[in-house]
């Protein structure tokens, strides 16, 4: 039977067996995926589906909208400001001798703070003057217990410096790069001033400086809110990209069908990866993604591959001395029936030589080699260096008598291992 | 109810057609799942997947070419989507799986096996080879269609699928040793 009628069995085995074949998928599983198809379902809005659950969702929808027609009037500047005295100032300056509020004409500058429903704070500055509001207001100083005075005028004051809001400002050490991602946030430089990071993927920090490690990809919305001790709050974002890392992995063919012996064919089964880099261990290079390369010594070699995504992020593996043992074997069967036409001359493939016709080991890695066969009476009969030319059972043109020959073997593996064995095989009745 | 029927109360998700959808094919899908996964939760996983992918996108179905043959085409995406997802996680063969992967030199005798025999070597393939083989065996992909489809190169599929074939052989010639012990 030949190599390709075989895989034709082996692939008509498979297709008529389980093309069609049926399987019974119990109750518990059509029970278990009722549900999950339910639940999938419910959350996809369907009018043919339109039941009792939509229907409370529709009433308490109802509920939520009520609530807010009859919720407290607005303020006549139309923004939806909060009453409390820190999230609605008007201070540009401190006077912390004073203890009353004095009003000044030029007042230019408004800070509103507000709070909004997800807890994230938005600063915003506005021109203008506020003359719907009091003369003075008065605003209690947490440090001294007295109240203080605001001044309107943002650069008047000899106290500007430390009177002035917080501005939050982020510097991150990169802003994009490949998982994982170290980043080093810079945030105030002011002691007095509390800082809030979030990170985007879940990951917070009090500390001023922070660094931080993506693990993994995306894109990540970084947010950081600066609070003095006035409960003054500013908030700055930035966005910080972590781009996947490849995963380079190979593996070596052994297969006879891929390559003849000496040529050692990579399988790349990178993934995630562009662009490629080999280094065969003896200095040489390759690009391609699957290369094939002939070592020209034996020896340990160290092959490292190199897998480029996209973004330019990298991954390698390296497989140390990859003609390790494992891949280095020589095996001799131990009887053989010559062809009775005449001399064949020995060489032989796996696919010529499917009679068993001729005497011949089935090697992996070998580099050198050098085979003996002497019969009985210790006459050499046949002698090859080259593993692929066997021993058609012929001496001089004459096919030999059938019986047991002796055969020796001498050599070394790629991998610099010493090859000695012997043993002997049966020359059949033909 | 008539196939069409069928489709028609599907696309309006009606749960009667539905449960009748997934009686009539759950048990062939599943077959087809069984050949992708690494084991029976991983395709009961898979074949629920398909399912909600059917019912989600019947509506695509344009009702040239058989029923049947799309049902196995959204499975057998989603596989595919399936074997990206977990990718990253088993990528690699055990180098003894094919290093000593010889060839025999005999046939198969097909009611020598069953198909829990063939779905066991499969399910024990790494998940590329196994993807490679269906596709190309069963499902009846180019190997240039399966590149494209599993974002590789075409000599890697054409050696996975080589390898993988060397692996199954032994496989089975080591279970018709044990089969032949044992019975």
């Amino acid at each position: 039977m030949t190599e390709e009628e075989r895989d034709n069995d082996l692939g008509n085995l498979f297709r008529n067996k389980l093309e069609e074949n049926e399987m019974v998928a119990g109750s518990d599983l059509t029970g278990r995926f009722m549900r999950r198809l339910e639940r999938k379902e419910f959350l996809r809005f369907n009018p043919a589906r339109f039941n009792v659950f939509y229907l409370a969702a529709a009433a308490a929808g109802l509920a939520v909208a009520g609530l807010l027609l009859f919720s407290p009037p607005r303020n006549s500047d139309g923004t939806a400001e909060d009453q409390t005295p820190q999230t609605e100032m008007t201070v540009i300056a401190y006077d912390t001798n004073d203890t009353v509020l004095r009003q000044k004409d030029t007042v230019t500058t408004k800070v509103t703070e507000r709070k909004t429903a997800s807890g994230t704070v938005k600063a915003e500055t506005a021109p203008g003057g506020v003359t719907d509001r009091p003369a003075a207001i008065i605003i209690p100083a947490e440090e001294t217990g007295s109240e203080i005075r605001v001044n309107g005028s943002g650069q008047a004051d000899e106290s500007v410096a430390l009177a002035s809001s917080p501005i939050a400002v982020i510097e991150a050490s990169v802003t994009y790069g490949c998982v994982p991602l170290h980043v080093r946030f810079t945030g105030p430089a002011n002691e007095g001033l509390r800082a809030e990071w979030t990170f985007g993927d879940g990951g917070s920090s009090s500390v001023n400086n922070p660094d931080y490690i993506y693990d993994l990809p995306g894109k990540y919305e970084v947010t950081l809110t600066v609070t003095d001790n006035r409960g003054r709050m500013s908030t700055a974002t930035t966005m910080i990209e972590a781009w996947p890392r490849p995963a380079a992995s190979f593996e070596i063919s052994k297969n006879d069908q891929l390559s003849d012996d000496d040529k050692v064919t990579f399988i790349n089964l990178s993934a995630g990866a562009v662009q490629f880099l080999w280094d065969f261990g003896d200095g040489t290079f390759s690009t391609l993604s699957d290369p094939s390369y002939r070592y020209s010594q034996a020896g340990r070699y160290d092959v490292t591959l190199v897998a480029y995504s996209e973004s330019g992020c990298q991954d390698s593996l390296t497989i140390n001395d990859v003609f390790s043992d494992k891949g280095s074997f020589i095996r001799f069967p131990n009887a053989f029936m010559p062809n009775t036409g005449g001399p064949t001359g020995g060489y032989y493939s796996q696919r010529s030589d499917m009679d068993n016709q001729v005497f011949h080991p089935v090697v992996s890695g070998v580099a050198a080699y050098n085979l003996k066969i002497y019969s009985k009476a210790g006459l050499m009969v046949f002698e090859s260096s080259d593993p692929e030319m066997g021993w058609d059972g012929y001496y001089k043109g004459q096919i030999c008598n059938p019986g047991v020959y002796v055969w020796k073997v001498r050599g070394s593996f790629r991998n610099g291992q010493q090859i000695v064995m012997a043993g002997d095989v049966i020359l059949l009745n033909y | 109810m008539t196939e069409q029927n069928i489709i028609e109360g599907c696309i309006r998700h009606n749960r009667k057609a539905q449960q009748i959808l997934w009686k009539q094919y759950s048990g062939y899908l599943l077959g087809v799942c069984m050949r992708y996964a690494t084991d029976r939760p991983e395709a009961e996983d898979m074949l629920q997947e398909a399912f909600l992918r059917i019912y989600f996108n019947l509506a695509e179905y344009s009702g040239t070419g058989s029923f049947k043959g799309w049902l196995r085409k959204v499975t057998v995406n989603t596989a595919i989507t399936y074997f990206h997802k977990n990718l990253r996680h088993k990528h690699h063969t055990d180098i003894d799986d094919y290093v000593n992967a010889e060839t025999g030199s005999r046939g198969f005798e097909e009611d020598f096996y069953t198909a829990e025999d063939l779905y066991r070597v499969l399910n024990e393939l790494s998940p590329g080879y196994r993807m490679v083989f269906n596709l190309y065996t069963i499902e009846g992909y180019k190997h240039q269609e399966i590149a494209e489809m599993l974002g590789i190169d075409v000599n890697t599929s054409k050696s996975q699928y080589s390898r993988a074939r060397a692996i199954l052989r032994k496989k089975l010639e080591e279970l018709a040793k044990l089969k032949g012990i044992y019975t």
